[in-house]
């Protein structure tokens, strides 16, 4: 029945399209116009470094330029509005993490419904770490937890922003070993990594790049990883899931096409950004930044979409409470 | 420590970065000559664009705007006694009498000298302060973050040139504007009365602008389209003529001129690295807190104000050397020591590289290329200068009409660019109707800014700090770094109430 509607509107998109008398259409794509691939974060950040990533080794596979827009204005929802008003053709992409896309959906009012949304390509996964000094008390993860049950909320813990990538899945950690903590909320990765290092909190939770070169000094001890399986740059840090908690929330970084956006036009989208990400060029700019490619199809990406959308479901519904 | 050095040295000396520091020296000793032009006004503008640049090249450009500018606002100072910059404003007093007494090239190049001098003896500091004073910042968490923020916030108002209440409010509204949008902690939605545009909060970039830029173009639009400065030029030449005709034989610039000067020019480079690392305090008063106690310390104080080179050295100086001063609280604890600082900051975050003690840390490369670009900018200046003086004491005769729609136009399409964002011209737009207010008002517009960018941190660390001491508010003082801050506050509220106290009573 999706797919039924999908070429509805797709073939409304076409006709409206033919009707203004422009030569594009779906069987011209990609070559009516150059892309935009819209960024809900500012320049320089982590989403904007991945989809230029992307986007470099593209413009040459696909033969056509494609520029990163930037729209970091209200949180994010200034890009991706900009995105759902933008004709469904494919030429106007949305890339982002689930934070502006998501969890805001989740906790306050928008103008659209995740539904309207299709996963195309990922691009990379950031895993959610939890880190404490090498000099700590806390050896492991079993340390933390009899910790914070013999006392509860003893310990402090530094994340990102309230509900950000590094959070939910802390809220989702207690609530499955049964522990509390008490959270301090920081602007990021770098803050709550300073305030480890100063010995102002126990522990930290933010993705690996940000505390690679402490770890690799010696100065920090990562407890664990909340992806699936190990992360390539921590290869001796276990994950929640071999320790025995089911808390599996990595962040993965999507290019989304508006619902409505023709089926042959997606699957060219699809096939050559893998193609590019699994390029050359781009394996040696992810190299350069620290980026780990994934380049998942749209399969996969709706799975971990929904899954997404599910768990975070789960874990804001108790904060609610 | 081999290859930090040849990377740092290949960063700094790559072609595209001495042409962008160029460009950005060119540019800031233009914007000073013009008045009403101003560096932090160059540097506002150009802001939106620089992320397209490296960030060598970038920073590189401000840094020159900056330092060119200093400079350039004595250029118009001396010719026609209107201050170019603010910060000139010092410069006039002697600058000017000396000019009519048949020595403007003399008055010019001691400016320029002293400029340099101060410039340098700041940078230096800079590079050597700011990097140990990053690692003690490492031991900084909320609790002294806090404390500083509330002596920042104390210095932004107490310094103030001007009346301090005025100065005191405008940091209010300043910490105000800075509570709209999501909260720092819990991302609660703030004073936004259901318009999603200021979830985010009000922007900083498009901000800056309107209330240093776009209000100052919008008022200088409202004036005559004659400038100023012509009609001076005109009065100057009947007031020339009365004092006999100009000698350049008299007028030569030697080394023992500028020797001296040197003492002056010490007094105020070491006022105006002192003044510039205080957070809040700014360029024009390090000039004029340079300027009087160079008189103070002179053996000749009653030659100040008829035209001594001594009294052109000192605020030159002084303005100058919080170029690199200014930046140390930036380098080493992510708060911006003026509003150009504060720009500054911007241009990093925008760059990826986030002002706060892990800032030197995690980028060696960048940092220290930035500290030998902002060295060599220094002499970039000494040659432009040299070649541009005789040229643009003929610019601040530029008709304001050809002049503010161009610069208008920059800052509207600039302020977009920055974020693809309707709504930022909005904000520049209405932030540009404030600032005009606040001026004609004589509200100093650095408090302002300064209270919006430090407002948020201090909110947050204050609560970060009474999670982590669990509502305790006895918690904020278990530091001795905090305590010493508080014990700063009160000094130095005591001494400021009793030097003013005391100058009431004289001028009784």
């Amino acid at each position: 029945m999706l797919t039924k509607r999908t070429m509805l509107l797709g073939t409304a998109v076409l006709l409206a399209v033919l009707s203004f008398g422009a030569m594009a259409s779906a069987a011209d794509f990609p070559k009516a116009k150059q892309l935009r691939m819209v960024v809900p974060y500012g320049a320089g950040g982590g989403v904007d470094i991945s989809t230029r990533i992307l986007a470099t080794p593209a413009q040459d596979i696909l033969g056509q330029r494609i520029d990163v827009v930037c729209m970091p204005g209200a949180g994010g929802q200034e890009g991706i509005n900009f995105v759902l008003q933008q004709p469904r053709d494919g030429y106007t992409l949305l890339v982002t993490d689930y934070g502006p896309l998501v969890t805001t959906a989740l906790t306050e009012e928008v103008t659209y419904d995740l539904s309207d949304w299709v996963p195309l390509v990922q691009i990379t996964e950031v895993v959610p770490t939890f880190f404490v000094l090498a000099e700590s008390p806390l050896k492991n993860v079993e340390d933390w937890v009899k910790a914070a049950k013999e006392k509860p909320e003893s310990l402090t813990v530094a994340h990102g922003r309230h509900l950000s990538v590094p959070h939910l899945p802390l809220i989702l950690f207690e609530k499955t070993a049964g522990i509390k903590n008490t959270h301090v909320p920081t602007t990021g990765g770098s803050e709550a990594l300073a305030y480890v290092l100063g010995k102002k909190v126990d522990i930290g939770a933010s993705v690996p790049s940000t505390i690679a070169s402490t770890v690799k000094a010696g100065t920090m001890r990562p407890l664990a990883v909340c992806s699936l399986e190990r992360v390539a740059t921590l290869p001796d840090t276990p994950t929640m899931k071999e320790l025995g908690y089911d808390v599996v929330l990595p962040a993965w970084y999507t290019v989304f096409a508006p619902k409505g956006v023709p089926e042959e036009t997606l699957k060219i989208l699809e096939e050559k950004f893998i193609e590019a990400l699994k390029s050359e060029g781009a394996k040696e700019m992810a190299g350069k930044s620290n980026v780990l490619l994934t380049p998942y199809g749209r399969d996969k990406t709706a799975g971990l979409y929904e899954g997404t959308i599910s768990s975070l479901k789960t874990i804001l519904a108790d904060v609610k409470k | 420590m081999d290859e930090l050095f040849f990377q740092v040295l290949e960063g700094a000396f790559a072609l595209p970065v001495i042409l962008y520091t160029t460009v950005g020296v060119f540019l800031g000793i233009t914007v000073g000559a013009i008045p009403g032009l101003s560096g932090d006004m160059a540097i506002a503008l150009l802001l939106p664009l620089i992320y397209k640049v490296s960030p060598a090249a970038a920073l590189g450009m401000l840094m020159g705007i900056y330092k060119g500018s200093m400079f350039g606002g004595s250029i118009s100072a001396i010719s026609f006694g209107v201050p170019g910059t603010a910060a000139a404003a010092a410069t006039v007093e002697d600058g000017y009498p000396a000019k009519l007494k048949g020595h403007p090239k003399q008055a010019m190049l001691t400016a320029l000298y002293s400029s340099v001098t101060g410039d340098l003896i700041s940078t230096l500091l800079l590079v050597f302060v700011a990097v140990p004073m990053a690692k003690v910042a490492l031991h900084f968490g909320p609790v002294e973050f806090f404390a500083l923020y509330v002596f920042a916030l104390m210095m932004i108002s107490l310094l103030v040139v001007g009346e301090m209440k005025k100065g005191i409010a405008a940091a209010a509204i300043g910490l105000f504007i800075g509570t709209i949008g999501m909260d720092p902690m819990m991302g609660s939605v703030r004073l936004t009365f259901g318009i999603s545009s200021l979830r985010g909060g009000i922007p900083l970039i498009p901000l800056l602008v309107g209330v240093f830029a776009v209000s100052e173009l919008m008022i200088q639009f409202g004036r005559e389209c004659a400038s100023r400065s012509a009609k001076k030029v005109a009065e100057d030449a009947i007031k020339a003529e009365e004092l006999g005709i100009y000698d350049p034989a008299k007028d030569r610039m030697s080394l023992k001129i500028y020797w001296s000067t040197f003492r002056a020019a010490l007094i105020g480079s070491g006022m105006g690295t002192f003044i510039g690392a205080l957070p809040g305090a700014g360029s024009s008063l390090a000039a004029f807190m340079s300027y009087g106690l160079a008189r103070k310390m002179s053996r000749k104080p009653d030659e100040f104000g008829t035209g001594t080179l001594e009294g052109v050295a000192a605020p030159e100086a002084g303005n100058s050397a919080t170029a690199g001063a200014s930046l140390i609280p930036l380098f080493a604890f992510g708060i911006p020591g003026s509003a150009t600082a504060a720009l500054f900051g911007a241009a990093l975050i925008m760059q990826g590289i986030n002002p706060g003690p892990m800032m030197i840390e995690e980028n060696k490369v960048i940092i220290y290329t930035l500290f030998v670009i902002i060295i060599y900018a220094t002499f970039i200046n000494l040659v432009l200068s040299h070649g541009l003086i005789p040229l643009y004491a003929k610019l601040a005769q530029i008709k304001a009409c050809y002049l503010v729609p161009t610069v208008f136009a920059l800052a509207l399409l600039g302020t977009f660019a920055s974020r693809n964002s309707l709504f930022d011209v909005w904000v520049l737009l209405a932030a540009g109707v404030l600032g005009i207010y606040l001026r004609k008002n004589g509200f100093p517009l650095g408090p302002l800014v300064l209270g919006f960018i430090v407002g948020p941190g201090a909110e947050k660390a204050l609560r970060q700090a009474l999670l982590m001491g669990r509502g305790d508010w006895m918690f904020l003082l278990k530091s001795p770094i905090a305590l010493g801050f508080y014990a700063l506050c009160v000094i130095s509220l005591l001494l400021i109430h009793f030097s003013v106290k005391k100058k009431l009573v004289e001028e009784d």
